[in-house]
């Protein structure tokens, strides 16, 4: 039960690794650099 | 100075390390903006060299895209070491750390507060974010006047920025205060009532493959843990606690060494 438990784990965990490699191949790499270099004004709270 | 205070420090210095801003005034722009903070950690910072993980979800949110990156980066973080990252990592919850230590009247919070952090994740940075596709999350955030709003204001040089400050700017700067003059007399009052980021980690506690183990036999439940913890949780009663931010301070404390942690 203890190992079955560990296997659902490793292969979730392997399901959301491979999300951020598919998020990357889609772009989500390059959008989040491009909003990140903006500068927020919505976190700074200037309208 | 503890193994974890020296931690929270270099982490703090390490994902704030864009020196030239200091001279030349902007943010960072660049390559290491493609990845994410593993906490919460302002994006508008001039010194963040990481994109902020709440923000970029936000901002897919807001496009109606899947944010296959950002679910990918929180699940992978959570399912490996829950809430650890919030504990070791996060530059606001040291500051909040610090904020306690200031003698002053110190007062519980009751549990169902733990819970609001949900609605802040749910309804702020997910629904409204989607219905108003408009980083509300961040409009509100507290980490974002600290870093980024009012050191960039202060060193407007040409005075643009600081000709837009409005409203906005003073409400969030209130509510600044306000989770500074809480996290004096609170343990970590944003973390265990606010942070969205804090929320998703949360929902990986009792799953995690690093965990925390009580030994029930060993505890004398002196709740010396409760004590120490600066989430004030009382892991002997719930090991796989949402708040527990996995710091390791019950592990030394406990007096009976009924606590470990260890790998499923």
């Amino acid at each position: 039960m203890r190992k079955l438990l560990l296997l659902i784990i490793l292969l979730v965990t392997l399901i959301f690794a491979g999300g951020i490699w598919y998020g990357g191949k889609l772009g989500d790499f390059i959008e989040t650099e491009t909003v990140g270099s903006v500068m927020c004004l919505s976190c700074m709270g200037i309208e | 100075m503890s193994r974890k205070r020296i931690v929270q420090i270099v982490a703090s210095i390490l994902q704030n390390a864009y020196i030239p801003a200091l001279f030349v005034g902007g943010i960072y722009q660049g390559f290491l903006k493609r990845g994410c903070a593993p906490i919460l950690n302002c994006w508008g910072c001039p010194l963040a060299l990481f994109s902020c993980p709440m923000g970029a979800l936000q901002h897919f949110i807001g496009l109606h895209l899947i944010p296959f990156y950002i679910a990918g980066f929180f699940g992978t973080i959570g399912m490996v070491v829950g809430r650890m990252t919030c504990g070791w990592l996060c530059p606001f919850g040291f500051f909040q750390d610090l904020l306690y230590k200031i003698r002053s009247y110190k007062m519980p919070l009751p549990k169902f507060f733990s819970y609001f952090k949900y609605v802040m994740l749910v309804g702020v940075a997910g629904i409204i974010a989607y219905v108003t596709a408009e980083p509300w999350f961040c409009k509100l955030c507290p980490d974002g006047s600290l870093i980024a709003g009012i050191p960039l204001v202060l060193a407007d040089r040409t005075g643009d920025l600081r000709a837009l400050v409005g409203w906005h700017y003073y409400m969030k700067i209130g509510i600044l205060l306000g989770v500074i003059l809480f996290s004096i007399t609170i343990k970590r009052f944003f973390c265990r009532t606010l942070c969205p980021v804090g929320a998703i980690y949360s929902i990986f506690n009792r799953f995690s493959l690093w965990k925390l183990k009580v030994d029930q036999s060993k505890c004398i439940e002196c709740e010396s843990c409760q004590l120490v913890c600066p989430m004030h949780v009382g892991i002997y009663r719930h090991q796989h606690d949402i708040d527990c931010i996995r710091c390791l301070d019950c592990v030394k404390i406990c007096p009976t060494k009924a606590i470990k942690h260890e790998i499923r």
